[in-house]
């Protein structure tokens, strides 16, 4: 449900959740609510491994110790152009920022196009009346005699 | 609509063309397609002894001398198992180079262009299982003036309705997936499993769970059949057959990474499903 466009985002959105959960403690299921008090600063800072940071440009290693803001390139992703920029001090990131991230209508489409679980009265329904052709896993030419497919293309023959 | 079939690759393959096209144009066309796969399987097949695959399996030729068809494929099979991270291999885990995996869908996909080069705009094409169509089953273009050649445009009519059946009972469909019709639709429809033809698909080890990809071992499969809409049918084939060898893993990677839309039944019979094969 998520995506790695977001990372960045998910640092300081975490503090938020983790305070969140310990201001309702029991309903969270995991966490059982009982060390919700203490657990909030490793929580915060854990997930970050910013993924996002591989993109940039790497002038120089010299360069980069020296420090600065350097823009990475453009980079299409099916979600549309995306582009970063790091802050580097003394020789580290301590700056990710999202100078272009996709256009918001086609990313909010897309993100949610993970497969989810669904009852069978929820999917696209068929009836073998109703259908040209017939889509399985590959059918025998034995089998085929026997399918669904045979009796489509018997009707048209 | 007409239809005609073949046998070939250890299935039959079915071509259908609105009822609107004359009767020797759909001969003449299957004519075509037929040939096409033969020539294919008659250089791809391991279940023939004399074929170029069966001789490379034997290491009677090797790869690099190999004809440029067969080293076209392997390449292009070599690029779908990095982009898949191994969940879809040109090799069996003995080592025996097997292309079966992605030569009927590449059969498919150049007896598709071979009928758009006949000048047919609408048309399903299904070997086995696995569709490719063209414009519709009821071409629009009867009153529009667009009738004959010329016009490009395929029919922007309805939609082919297909449907999929239910590996629990091949004699029901769990769902069905419009292909083609309004420019823009996805056209091929690829489904693998392990329903018909036992386990041939080789697991990735990492079946289920974590996301690296193991040696050759053997994972009980995480999916029994899994559907893909794509734009072509390569894609569709390979990615379907990668799903179900790589499990949950890669279909997360495979919805993030490509555009396609997918219906995945576990072993336990739920479904996993895109918002395209939504209701």
């Amino acid at each position: 449900m998520e995506n790695t466009g977001s990372a960045a985002a998910s640092t300081s959105a975490g503090t938020t959740v983790t305070a969140g959960a310990a201001g309702s403690s029991g309903s969270s299921s995991s966490s059982s609510g009982t060390s919700a008090g203490s657990t909030t600063g490793s929580t915060g800072s854990g997930a970050t491994g910013t993924g996002s940071g591989a993109a940039a440009e790497p002038t120089t290693g010299a360069a980069a110790k020296a420090g600065g803001t350097y823009a990475g390139s453009v980079v299409q992703t099916r979600f549309g152009a995306v582009q970063v920029q790091i802050t580097v001090k003394a020789g580290a990131i301590t700056d990710v920022e999202a100078l272009q991230l996709t256009d918001d209508d086609r990313k909010s489409i897309q993100i949610s196009n993970r497969a989810a679980p669904l009852l069978k009265a929820e999917v696209l329904a068929a009836q073998s009346a109703d259908v040209q052709t017939i889509g399985g896993a590959t059918v025998t030419s034995d089998a085929y005699l026997s399918s669904l497919q045979a009796a489509i293309d018997a009707a048209n023959l | 609509m007409r239809a005609r079939t073949f046998n070939c690759m250890g299935t039959v393959v079915s071509l259908t063309l609105p009822s609107t096209s004359g009767a020797d144009e759909l001969v003449a066309a299957t004519a075509v397609v037929e040939q096409l796969f033969a020539g294919l399987d008659e250089a791809f097949s391991l279940y023939r002894p004399d074929s170029e695959a069966s001789r490379i399996a034997r290491a009677e030729i090797m790869l690099p001398d190999a004809s440029e068809d067969m080293r076209r494929l392997y390449a292009d099979a070599a690029g779908w198992r990095l982009v898949t991270e191994g969940a879809f291999t040109p090799e069996r885990p003995d080592g025996v180079l097997d292309l079966s995996g992605i030569v009927k869908g590449h059969a498919i996909q150049e007896a598709g262009t071979s009928l758009l080069a006949l000048g047919l705009r609408d048309w399903c094409l299904n070997a086995g299982g696995d569709v490719l169509v063209h414009g519709s089953p009821v071409p629009a273009s009867a009153g529009d003036g667009t009738t004959e050649s010329g016009s490009p445009a395929p029919g922007s009519g309805q939609p082919w309705r297909a449907g999929i059946v239910d590996p629990a009972d091949r004699r029901t469909l769990i769902a069905g997936y419009p292909l083609g019709g309004p420019p823009g639709a996805k056209l091929a429809l690829a489904t693998s499993g392990s329903a018909e033809r036992g386990d041939h698909i080789w697991t990735a080890g990492a079946g289920r769970g974590s996301g690296s990809v193991a040696g050759g071992g053997r994972a009980a499969p995480a999916f029994r059949q899994v559907s893909v809409a794509a734009a072509d049918i390569v894609t569709a084939d390979v990615l379907a057959t990668a799903i179900v060898a790589g499990g949950l893993p890669m279909l997360d990677r495979a919805t993030d990474g490509w555009e396609i839309e997918v219906l995945a039944a576990r072993t336990g019979g739920e479904l996993l499903a895109t918002p395209g094969f939504r209701r």
